[in-house]
């Protein structure tokens, strides 16, 4: 480019822009620096975050977000004790936090659907809830989304965790199905399966959604950035939200986008990420997204009450709110 | 030999045990003051009440009985695992330059594995049951005890061994009578030390992947925010370590009484 066009580009710019009318999000001033727990390691699951990010979203509306993959317990606690603002959390997690006197509100939903389910090789003949009786199971151990989405499934076919047996295995379900150590394995809906059909496995797998509707991941503050800052909850749901609908509309962006935030994505194989990706996006829509179901946090608190992880039950309407969701 | 380091008066170890107290309640009173002062919620930082009570209610159900008990098997058998092998191949390595250029990149290599990493992978490979939390803790125990075994063994001094010759001591009897009696100040030390880490090896395995122990306590009070049970897991697994460590002690103390200072 010419060096005399760069002046003459940027005063067109310039003057652009101060024609232009500020969208209500455009924040003036320095950003606010949010850090983020999202409970996993970079993955292709997070895209609309990185969407959001890569497309000036957080920016334009005054937020400076720092993406932080530290355990999802921790971020819960720290959401907590108000020395965090946000995180991406499961659920569950809401609700036995505040079985604790956590003040965490669950402000939008990103996962319609619960993400967890059992994946067996077909030889098993394991096709629905029922069929599990019996069986040897492993999941990681008995906490988390993996342990109470697999307690669902057993619930809704009037079986319990004495019907089955259940193997602690930390994350090695892919290892373990592989290797015929487990018969069935709880998993990730959009993640274990898609990893071991890549390895040529056929495999049967049982959604939980399929069977009952559980509160699952999204976006959680706490009660006093709710009463302080409702501006600040309402902006970065917005933006969320944003992201989400740009890679639902467009995944090969959100893929591409993705790249530069997710380390050995580049290396991976693009058709499997892609399929994690596309399973992903099933768990996401909906008609109105972020959006609660309150049907989902009662299942969810019927749930936890039945397995015994809560005593006694929470005034859900403290739990989550969709005051923020448009 | 009353300078003799680790030789005191009675009047002088029973203050010591008062020191020991003192700090302990001073070390609970300052935990206490940082509870009411900061305000912090008890699943930041629980009281010692809170701990106190959450320690009642895991002893009267008998989960907390049942989990220690669980990890106890898993460190007696790690430790006994470990300590035998490690006994075995450092006496083997101290009695030969050849056998120890061999196996010495091995042997370095085995204190070298973050054990965090590859405790999945065992997991996977030997099962999710007792037996990968005993072979974590094996592997953890092995390295101390090792070194301590080769190190004692090469510092019995060597005119020790001409005289066993020369009264034609057989080799089980040189073993018994000279390298055992001999290397056993420096083996127990490393016992010591692989006691005390054995307690860190089991909850590694637990912390994996298990339906029961400490370990597994420690992730349930996680996952459910319930600090307070994390700090009862954790009170207790120091109190273990204590115990071995105080056992290794003991023993220490009955095997090595003809060691000169120990008779004061």
């Amino acid at each position: 480019m010419h060096r005399r066009t760069i002046p003459f580009l940027a005063s067109v710019a310039l003057a652009l822009s101060a024609c232009a009318t500020p969208t209500p999000q455009q924040v003036a001033g320095p950003l606010t620096h949010i850090r983020l727990p999202l409970g996993y390691v970079p993955n292709i699951q997070f895209a609309p975050l990185y969407v959001a990010l890569e497309k000036g979203y957080f920016a334009d509306a005054g937020l400076e977000v720092e993406f932080d993959y530290s355990f999802e317990t921790d971020a819960v606690s720290l959401v907590g004790a108000n020395t965090l603002q946000f995180a991406v959390v499961s659920g569950e997690q809401v609700l036995l936090a505040r079985a604790q006197g956590l003040p965490v509100v669950y402000v939008c939903a990103w996962y319609q659907e619960y993400p967890v389910g059992v994946a067996s090789k077909v030889e098993q003949g394991i096709r629905t809830p029922a069929d599990l009786k019996g069986k040897k199971i492993g999941l990681p151990g008995l906490f988390g989304a993996n342990y109470i989405g697999l307690d669902a499934l057993l619930f809704s076919a009037g079986l319990s965790e004495k019907d089955v047996t259940l193997d602690s295995i930390g994350f090695n379900q892919v290892a373990a199905l592989a290797a015929d150590q487990e018969d069935a394995v709880s998993i990730y809906t959009a993640n274990e399966p898609v990893q071991l059909k890549a390895q040529g496995y056929e495999l049967n797998e049982i959604r939980v959604a399929d069977y009952v509707q559980l509160a699952s991941n999204g976006l959680i503050t706490n009660e006093a950035t709710l009463g302080a800052d409702p501006t600040l909850v309402r902006q970065i749901t917005s933006v969320f939200l944003k992201g989400l609908t740009d890679t639902i509309e467009d995944p090969d962006e959100a893929y591409d986008i993705s790249l530069k935030y997710v380390d050995e994505l580049a290396n991976a194989d693009r058709a499997t990420q892609m399929e994690i990706l596309r399973r992903s996006m099933q768990l996401w829509r909906a008609d109105v997204l972020g959006r609660s179901d309150p049907q989902a946090w009662q299942n969810m608190q019927n749930t936890l009450l039945k397995m015994g992880l809560l005593k006694e039950p929470l005034d859900l309407s403290k739990a989550f709110t969709n005051e923020f969701i448009d | 030999m009353s300078d003799t380091p680790g030789v005191l008066p009675r009047a002088a170890r029973r203050n010591q045990s008062l020191i020991g107290v003192a700090s302990l309640i001073v070390g609970l009173l300052a935990w206490w003051l940082i509870t009411r002062t900061t305000h912090l919620p008890a699943f930041i930082l629980p009281s010692p009440r809170d701990v106190w009570l959450r320690f009642v209610a895991a002893v009267s159900d008998g989960s907390l009985a049942f989990h220690t008990g669980a990890t106890l098997t898993e460190i007696l058998l790690g430790l006994s695992l470990g300590v035998g092998l490690a006994t075995i191949i450092g006496y083997a390595v101290a009695k030969s330059r050849a056998l120890e250029r061999m196996l010495s990149p091995y042997l370095v290599a085995s204190q070298a594995i973050p054990l965090v990493a590859i405790a999945p992978l065992l997991v996977i490979w030997f099962g999710p049951g007792m037996f990968s939390k005993v072979l974590i803790c094996a592997m953890i125990v092995f390295f101390p005890v090792l070194v301590n075994t080769i190190v004692g063994v090469r510092a019995v001094p060597p005119a020790l061994h001409d005289l066993m010759r020369s009264l034609h001591a057989r080799r089980e009897q040189i073993l018994l009578k000279l390298e055992v009696p001999a290397s056993l100040p420096v083996f127990l030390g490393g016992l010591r030390i692989g006691a005390t880490l054995s307690v860190i090896g089991a909850v590694v395995g637990e912390l994996v992947g298990a339906d029961q122990g400490l370990g597994f306590l420690i992730n349930v009070g996680r996952g459910q925010y319930d600090t307070a049970l994390v700090f009862v897991a954790v009170f207790v697994l120091i109190a273990v370590a204590l115990c071995l460590y105080g056992i290794v002690a003991w023993l220490e103390a009955r095997a090595l009484i003809w060691q000169e200072w120990r008779k004061e």
